[in-house]
């Protein structure tokens, strides 16, 4: 499968003096780039693989994906940052001239003001920001702020960054905000509008959310999100969960969440969500629970159960059972673990087993990983039940803020009859981080 | 007509920050833009080393302990203020996954990290069909107006 290129391609130098340039950084950054306020980055995936072409030959893919995040804060001495986030890709094989080989997007890019108190901020330029019932990605501004007595208010506004895939206008304005109310250990409630001019099923999207976070007792949480739907004057989904964080060990939630499909995806800009790929007058009632309990310094046992109704025959009822075990170890450096889940369904079509077991292994400088994982249909998809995926890795810390470790994946699904495919990642960090990655 | 409506929200957005002014903003301390101490790799909990409530997320420590209960309701604390998030993870953490466009699916680019919850571990082009049948709304929420790169394939 695999196709060793060894032609002096010019997109593969382009491709080797940009890693090599990343690789160099260190070298070539003055000092005060190194200082502790600012971070750098880097993630370089190089893929092989080999893919079918109906009619055609095999076609041999190289990409090679190059990930950066850069971060700079306390700007002139105050509470401001700059955040960015993008990616790119080439492919250095020959023969992959889809989209002429190259791709890529920026994620984020945006100036970020912290307040000392309260939790104001300030954004302005490109983000995700999430903020009761909306989750977004805008070219705008977002501020937020709230007051001695627990009253709070954020706005936000600007322009939508989304991708169509039914080359209708996404949509050229988002704007709304958010009124709510928190009290310290014991509650926050919110209400949020959003508003998003565009073509959505030839309607506007425009939204009413309420969200409800409330600890009436110590350890014992209860929380909430429901959307109203000002196109369809509908309430297009709600979602209840009451958890208990009560005992040290145990970790516990259930909760009960609803949507109507004509309601929640009129806002659907992918066509997967419209009909005829789903039956719009549909709707879905989820009782789901999840437990997380710590057995032993070290062993968790973690299991779910998720019950999901449909008004429809089609697709019909179904139910999904888990559980798994997780074992951290190596002074915590390392986690092994098994699951299982099954899928009992009303139609046979839906029903499935997934069976997974991992582990890592940590030593010097070195740490190799293993993972499996085999799922089996009760009716066969394209005259197939069984598909199984192992990924093996290897990596090397090769300098404190430079890492490499390389992937072989070994795929037999549906769509692959003996698939394998190759990763070479480089992992650049520079800067000073404190806190989780 | 857009102008003028982004003309009107810049103007709210100036008179907003102008009445809310310094001394109309709670004075509790916020969430530090960067936890103090390096954090281990594995999934953290709190309650080592904090016991009451988060002066910032005004939530109790114990709430974002990283279990997997945590992991799978994690969106229901975000959407009341993503600071106390921050304050541990990258500001470009949450991207690895809520991006507009990707190629990669996160289960690929942390292949090295298989005790990380991911959705789509394995071929799951395939399972989508099943989970996508009797759940969409679980696909709406990442996928329903952003990164559908991968559904042009079949979906158009």
């Amino acid at each position: 499968m695999r196709d060793a290129r060894l032609g002096v391609d010019p997109r593969l130098w382009t491709g080797l003096c940009c890693a090599a340039l990343l690789l160099l950084l260190p070298a070539l950054l003055p000092a005060p780039c190194q200082a502790a306020d600012i971070t750098l980055s880097s993630r370089s995936y190089l893929l092989s693989y080999q893919r079918d072409v109906t009619g055609g030959d095999d076609k041999n893919y190289v990409p090679l994906y190059e990930y950066l995040s850069a971060d700079a804060s306390n700007l002139g001495d105050m509470p401001i940052s700059f955040h960015f986030y993008g990616w790119g890709r080439v492919d250095l094989a020959d023969d992959t001239n889809d989209d002429n080989g190259y791709n890529g997007d920026l994620g984020s890019a945006y100036f970020q003001y912290l307040h000392p108190t309260g939790n104001a901020e300030m954004r302005l330029g490109r983000f995700f920001f999430t903020e009761g019932t909306a989750a977004e990605i805008m070219d705008g501004i977002f501020l937020k702020a709230r007051t001695p007595v627990g009253f709070g208010l954020s706005v936000f506004g600007g322009v939508p960054v989304e991708r169509s895939i039914t080359a209708t206008d996404t949509g050229d304005s988002i704007y709304g905000g958010r009124l709510f109310f928190a009290r310290s250990g014991f509650t926050e409630i919110g209400v949020t509008y959003l508003m998003e001019n565009g073509d959505f099923q030839g309607d506007d999207r425009e939204m009413v959310g309420g969200d409800l976070w409330v600890q009436p007792f110590k350890g014992v949480e209860l929380s909430g999100r429901a959307s109203y739907n000002v196109s369809t004057s509908a309430l297009a989904q709600q979602r209840y969960v009451l958890r208990l964080t009560s005992i040290s060990r145990l970790d516990v939630a259930a909760g009960y969440e609803e949507y109507k499909y004509k309601d929640l995806f009129q806002t659907a800009l992918n066509s997967a969500f419209l009909s005829p790929s789903i039956d719009p007058n549909d709707e879905a009632q989820i009782v789901f629970a999840t437990v997380d309990i710590e057995v032993a310094s070290g062993w968790t046992v973690e299991g779910g159960v998720k019950a999901i109704q449909h008004d429809a025959s089609d697709p019909g009822d179904a139910t999904r059972v888990e559980a798994g075990l997780r074992h951290a170890y190596n002074d915590s450096k390392d986690l092994c673990g098994l699951s299982a889940a099954i899928v009992s369904a009303d139609q046979a079509e839906n029903e499935y087993q997934e069976y997974r077991i991992f582990g890592t292994y940590s030593m010097d400088v070195w740490r190799f990983t293993l993972d499996a994982l085999t799922q089996r249909y009760k009716e066969e998809i394209s005259g197939i039940k069984d598909a199984y995926q192992v990924v093996g890795t290897a990596g090397w810390q090769v300098l404190p803020y430079l890492k490499l470790s390389g992937d072989v994946t070994y795929t037999r699904s549906p769509r692959f009859t003996e698939d394998y495919a190759g990763l070479v990642r480089a992992s650049l960090d520079l800067g000073t981080t404190t806190g989780g990655k | 007509m857009m102008r003028r409506k982004a003309f009107a929200l810049v103007m709210g957005a100036i008179a907003l920050a102008m009445f809310m002014g310094c001394s109309a903003i709670s004075q509790t301390e916020s969430v530090p833009p960067k936890h103090p101490e390096e954090l281990a790799g594995m999934r953290p909990d709190c309650r080592e080393c904090h016991e009451d409530v988060s002066t910032g997320a005004l939530k109790p420590y114990a709430s974002f302990r990283h279990s997997t209960v945590f992991i799978k309701q994690h969106s229901m604390y975000a959407s009341q203020g993503q600071n106390l998030c921050a304050s541990c993870h990258a500001p470009s953490f949450c991207e690895t996954c809520h991006i507009r466009q990707d190629e990669l699916k996160p289960s690929t680019k942390m292949g090295d990290r298989p005790g990380r919850v991911f959705q789509h571990r394995g071929d799951y082009v395939v399972l989508h069909q099943l989970d996508g049948r009797l759940d969409p709304g679980s696909c709406f929420r990442c996928h329903g107006n952003k990164n559908d790169t991968r559904c042009q394939a079949c979906h158009r």
